[in-house]
């Protein structure tokens, strides 16, 4: 089982899933093989579900949560916290609540 | 027809998807530990040349290149 980190939240897929495209939103994919689970950070991206239960996750960055840099991530979500308060206009705003969106993210599945 | 459903912030303040899934790739590479930091931040270089024209002529192409040579 596959549990995919979609924008429409957490959604977990099975052998015979009906077919499906997800975006996927910043966060965890956590693939379970038995009792064995592995975990991923998907920067954003995309899951096609196909009819014959293949999945494929289109990701830019897609990394093991064991290397994700936990001082790093704390930096960044006060640095975008911040910018989000001195932020004037809408894109910059759009930048700031990104960089907190993705090191939320981030912080949860270290801590998860 | 038309759904009114709401568009994402990013979106909404003018960004296309290509623009934040790139965003978002690049705050995750500088969230990771070394070695494998210095590994992927190699993706983030880029190399172009981009050349406009005018009246049928070449203006002088604006060059950003990541890869400097050493």
């Amino acid at each position: 089982m596959v549990i995919i980190p979609a924008t429409t939240g957490q959604m977990g897929v099975l052998p015979g899933h009906v077919a499906t495209i997800a975006e996927l939103k910043p966060g965890v994919l956590s693939v379970h093989e038995g009792n064995d689970v592995k975990k991923y950070f998907v920067s954003s991206g995309f899951a096609f579900i196909h009819a014959n239960s293949y999945a494929d996750i289109i990701a830019v960055e897609a990394v093991p949560v064991d290397q994700i840099d936990s001082a790093a991530v704390q930096k960044g979500l006060a640095d975008f916290t911040q910018k989000l308060n001195t932020a004037t206009t809408d894109l910059e705003k759009a930048e700031a609540q990104i960089g907190i969106d993705v090191h939320s993210a981030l912080n949860a599945a270290i801590t998860g | 027809m038309a759904s009114n459903a709401a568009v994402p912030f990013w979106r909404a303040a003018g960004m296309t998807y290509i623009t934040y899934s790139n965003i978002c790739a690049n705050l995750v590479r500088n969230c990771l530990k070394e070695p494998y930091k210095t590994e992927v931040l190699g993706r983030e270089k880029v190399h172009f040349s981009l050349s406009s024209w005018k009246e049928g002529k070449p203006l002088k192409p604006v060059v950003r290149s990541d890869t400097a040579k050493e």
